[in-house]
């Protein structure tokens, strides 16, 4: 396993931390807290899937 | 035709097949319940039968449309699904939802996000070698459960947050996005885990992180403006 894969998979982990916090943060109504924590669980999944890919040219 | 036969047929269809049997108990633990009480619009009825009619349209259109007909099933199941609780929102309230229906209906929509996100399992005698002469599909290696078990876990925490939130609107708010978040998670899980048995050459780390680029620098400012809010608070 190499560092990338390493990368991708803690992107991963952070992205269920920040959904995890967007949800609590909606569930308390502080939806400018939720909507910046939901945005961060989100770039993280692309991110993490982006270093992840092959790619079909090499 | 037994149940066996029934569900081995679905299953060689393809995901949406798979799919559409975990969305039906989802649909008919979280869903209709609450759709035919006493009071519920014909809006929210009429939602309901479209999410069924999705799902149905899913499974009839994946063997010509395949990935096409896959995503609208499933969006489209999962929007109906939202605006048949949208347009009846105090059946989701605690008065008429009791846990043990609430945690039905976390396993449901977590089966369904499993079975939506996971590649369709393959009879073993679909197996074709690739060019190196290894099998790719069916067998999937014991690394590849990590990968889903730790997804699947994540989805269903993300389901229990929320559940003593007093507003209906709220509550299915909550409900809403943790449903988007667990069916992101686990298909970006399910993706990391398939480009490993992708029979391609593996760019290089250096590539690799280039390409992820925009994402993380996306990913780096964020960070930024948080770490500032924080500093200024």
């Amino acid at each position: 396993m190499k560092l990338v894969d390493v990368l991708a998979i803690a992107l991963v982990i952070a992205a269920v931390g920040a959904f995890v916090a967007g949800e609590v943060a909606i569930a308390r109504a502080d939806d400018l807290r939720a909507v910046y924590w939901l945005a961060v669980g989100v770039v993280s999944l692309r991110a993490a899937v982006q270093v992840a890919r092959p790619g079909a040219r090499s | 035709m037994g149940t066996g036969g029934l569900l081995e047929r679905l299953s060689a269809i393809g995901p949406a097949a798979q799919a559409s049997v975990p969305g039906v108990y989802a649909w008919g633990v979280t869903v209709a319940p609450m759709v035919w009480a006493q009071g519920a619009p014909v809006l929210a009825k009429g939602a309901a039968i479209v999410a069924l009619a999705m799902l149905a349209a899913g499974v009839a259109g994946e063997p010509r449309l395949a990935g096409r007909a896959r995503t609208a099933s499933l969006w489209g199941f999962v929007v109906a699904c939202a605006v048949s609780w949208c347009a009846a929102p105090a059946g989701l309230s605690p008065l008429r939802m009791d846990a043990p229906r609430g945690l039905a209906g976390v396993v449901g929509w977590a089966l369904f996000a499993f079975a939506s996100a996971a590649p369709a399992v393959r009879r073993s005698d679909d197996v074709e070698p690739v060019a190196d002469g290894s099998e790719f599909g069916p067998r999937s290696p014991a690394s590849d459960g990590t990968y889903v078990v730790g997804a699947a876990l994540s989805a269903s925490m993300l389901q229990t947050i929320g559940w003593r939130i007093a507003g209906a609107e709220r509550a299915l708010l909550v409900r809403f996005v943790a449903l988007a978040a667990g069916l992101a998670v686990i298909g970006a899980a399910a993706e990391i885990a398939l480009q490993r048995h992708v029979p391609r050459a593996m760019p290089s780390s250096a590539r690799r992180m280039r390409r992820a680029l925009a994402a993380l620098v996306a990913l780096a400012i964020l960070a930024l403006a948080g770490l500032l809010n924080v500093a200024l608070d």
